[in-house]
C-alpha cells in the first residue's frame, strides 16, 4: 500500500536548472527568482552565490530586507543573517546555499541537489 | 379493510402511537430510531445536563455532509481550476456562496461543539467506568474533526490553503523516524503541487468522512451499551457511587467479581441472560423517572436540529467564508495565519517545530486518551475530584490562551503586536 501511494514518476520541475547569463544579474541586493525560490547574490570582488529562499523551519518563503541585510520569514518570525545563519527565531538550521556553475553555453546553472557551504562563490 | 391503511401499516409495522406498545415499537422496529432506548430518564433530557452538545455536533456533521456533497458538484481538485471553481461558487452558481458559507461555518461550529462536548463529558465525570473506551473514541472523533477541517480549508487553493499545506506537512516531517516519509506520502511528491491537492481532496471527501461515520456509529452504540447517558451530577447521592455490589447472573454459584456499582448504569436484561456483569439492577423509584422516547426525547432532539440548522443558516447569510488570493508559491503572505483553531498550534511551532509541533501536541493527545485509565477515582461528584477538575481546566485555559495569543497578539513576521496597536504599511 505504501508502495502504491509512492509515485514512481514525479512531474516536478528539475532540481538542476539554468537561470540566465551572468550579465543579467546586477551588483547590490540579491535577485529573487520566485519560481525557483532562490536568491542570487552577485558581489564585485567575490562573485556569484545562490541561497535558498525556503525557511528551514516549516518551509515558508523568506524575504531579504536590504535595510538590515537579513532574511525574514513571515510565518513564525525566523531571521537569518546575510550568510544564511540563524539570527533568531525557531529555525533549526541555516538557509541552504546551492552550487552555482557556468554551463557550456555561458549561462549560470544552479543545482539544488548540491548544497554548498555559505562561503562558496563562483567567479566569472 | 382500508388499503391505504394496510399500505401504511406495511411500512411502519407498529401499533398506533397512542398506545405504549406503539411508542415502544416506533423505536424498536425502526432502523433509524432503534439506537435510542424506548424509554429515557427524565433527568437526562434536561438541557442543563448535556446542553445537547453531542447532538448539535452530530447535526453539524450532517449539514457538512449535505452541503459538502452539493459543493462537490462544482469542484475540481486541480490547480488552478480549484480556485476558479471557488470564484464560480461565489459569483455564478445559484446559492453557491450560501452553501459554501454553510459548509465553512458548520465546520467551525463543529470544532467548537466537539470541544465543548468533551468539556461537558469531563466535568460531569462521564468518562468513568464503564464508559472509559467511549471517551477514547470521542478523542479520536475530535482529532478526525480537526483533520477534516485541515484537509478542507486546503481545497480552495488560495494562499491560505497553499501555505497551510506547506507548513502542515513540514510539521509532519519533524516526526521522528517516519517524518520525511509521511510528508512524501501526503504530498505525493517533494513539493506542494497538484498531487498534494488531489490527495488532500481524497482524504477530505472519502477517507476521513468514512472513518468519521464509522466511529460516530460506534460512539452512539456504546452510549447505549454503557447504559445510556450518565446521570446528571446533581442526582448523585452520597456514597452510592462507591458502593460495592456483586456482579454476575442471579442464581449462579458465585458472583464474578465485586466492582464499584455505578448508579449510572441502567439494567440490561441481555446482560443478565448472558451471564455478563450487571452493574446494578434498577429500582422501582427509578422506573418511575422514565418517559417514552417518543415524543419526549425525539421532540427535544428535533428542536436541537432546528436550532442548529437555523443558526448555521443565519450565520451564513451575514458572514462570508473567507477566500484569499490564488495560491502563489513565490509569496508567503505576511502574517501567514492558520484558521483560529490552529493558531494555538501555530503559536507553539513559532517557538520550536519539533517541540511545539510534534512533542507537545502528541503528549497532549496521549494525556487526553489516558484520562479514563489514569483517573480511577470512582466518584463523579465535583467535590470528590477537585484535582482532576483543576488539571483539565488548566488544559482548557492554556488552549484558549494560546489561541487568543495567536489570533489577536501576533502581527507581521509573527511579532508580538497587541490588537490595539495599528501598524501602518504592514504587509
Amino acid at each position: 500500500m505504501a508502495r502504491f501511494l509512492t509515485p514512481s514518476v514525479f512531474y516536478e520541475p528539475p532540481q538542476d536548472f539554468k537561470i540566465g547569463d551572468p550579465g543579467d544579474f546586477s551588483y547590490g541586493p540579491p535577485a529573487f527568482l520566485s519560481d525557483e525560490k532562490i536568491f542570487v547574490f552577485r558581489d564585485r570582488e567575490r562573485g556569484f552565490a545562490v541561497a535558498s529562499a525556503v525557511c528551514t523551519h516549516l518551509g515558508c518563503t523568506v524575504a531579504y530586507f536590504q535595510s538590515d541585510e537579513r532574511f525574514h520569514c513571515p510565518c513564525h518570525g525566523s531571521v537569518f543573517n546575510a550568510d544564511g545563519s540563524v539570527e533568531h527565531g525557531p529555525a533549526p538550521r541555516p538557509l541552504e546555499w546551492f552550487e552555482v556553475t557556468l554551463a557550456r553555453d555561458g549561462q549560470l546553472r544552479v543545482d539544488k541537489d548540491h548544497p554548498v557551504p555559505a562561503s562558496y562563490r563562483l567567479m566569472v | 379493510m382500508n388499503p391505504l391503511r394496510d399500505a401504511w401499516q406495511s411500512i411502519v409495522r407498529r401499533d398506533p402511537l397512542s398506545t405504549d406498545k406503539g411508542k415502544s415499537e416506533l423505536v424498536f422496529l425502526n432502523v433509524w430510531l432503534h439506537i435510542h432506548p424506548a424509554k429515557v430518564k427524565k433527568e437526562n433530557l434536561k438541557v442543563k445536563h448535556t446542553f445537547y452538545l453531542g447532538f448539535v455536533t452530530f447535526f453539524l456533521f450532517l449539514i457538512l455532509v449535505t452541503t459538502g456533497v452539493a459543493l462537490m458538484v462544482y469542484y475540481r481538485p486541480q490547480s488552478p481550476q480549484a480556485y476558479q471553481d471557488m470564484k464560480d461558487l461565489q459569483f455564478v452558481v445559484y446559492l453557491g456562496t450560501f452553501l459554501r458559507n454553510m459548509h465553512r461555518w458548520s465546520a467551525h461550529g463543529m470544532v467548537i461543539c466537539v470541544f465543548l462536548h468533551m468539556c461537558r463529558v469531563f466535568y460531569t465525570g462521564s468518562y468513568k467506568r464503564p464508559r472509559q473506551f467511549n471517551w477514547v473514541i470521542g478523542v479520536a472523533l475530535f482529532l478526525l474533526t480537526l483533520g477534516l477541517s485541515f484537509t478542507g480549508y486546503l481545497l480552495p487553493w488560495d494562499q491560505l490553503a497553499y501555505w497551510a499545506i506547506t507548513v502542515g506537512t513540514n510539521i509532519g516531517s519533524y516526526a521522528p523516524l517516519v517524518g520525511g516519509r509521511i510528508r512524501e506520502l501526503l504530498l505525493g511528491g517533494h513539493a506542494v503541487g497538484e498531487s498534494a491537492l488531489l490527495r488532500f481532496y481524497v482524504l477530505h471527501v472519502a477517507v476521513l468522512p468514512a472513518l468519521m461515520t464509522l466511529l460516530i456509529m460506534v460512539h452512539f452504540w456504546r452510549v447505549r451499551k454503557d447504559g445510556g447517558l450518565s446521570r446528571p451530577v446533581w442526582k448523585l447521592k452520597e456514597e452510592k457511587s462507591a458502593r460495592l455490589v456483586a456482579i454476575g447472573a442471579p442464581g449462579t454459584m458465585a458472583p464474578l467479581a465485586a466492582v464499584p456499582a455505578s448508579r449510572d448504569k441502567t439494567y440490561g436484561l441481555m446482560e443478565v441472560v448472558t451471564g455478563k456483569p450487571t452493574f446494578e439492577t434498577v429500582g422501582m423509584e427509578e422506573e418511575e423517572d422514565t418517559v417514552f422516547s417518543y415524543p419526549y426525547a425525539f421532540f427535544r432532539e428535533g428542536i436541537a436540529l432546528l436550532v442548529t440548522v437555523a443558526t448555521v443558516m443565519a450565520v451564513s447569510l451575514f458572514w462570508k467564508a473567507p477566500l484569499e488570493e490564488l495560491a502563489n508559491p513565490a509569496k508567503t503572505p505576511n502574517p501567514a495565519k492558520a484558521p483560529w483553531y490552529f493558531l494555538g498550534l501555530q503559536e507553539l511551532v513559532s517557538h520550536s517545530a519539533l517541540l511545539g509541533g510534534v512533542i507537545v501536541p502528541g503528549l497532549a493527545v496521549l494525556a487526553l486518551l489516558a484520562i479514563p485509565y489514569v483517573d480511577l477515582n470512582p466518584s463523579r461528584r465535583p467535590a470528590d475530584r477537585k484535582w482532576a477538575i483543576r488539571a483539565f481546566t488548566l488544559f482548557v485555559v492554556v488552549n484558549v490562551v494560546l489561541i487568543v495569543l495567536g489570533t489577536f497578539f501576533r502581527g507581521p513576521g509573527w511579532a508580538f503586536v497587541p490588537p490595539w496597536v495599528h501598524i501602518v504599511g504592514a504587509g
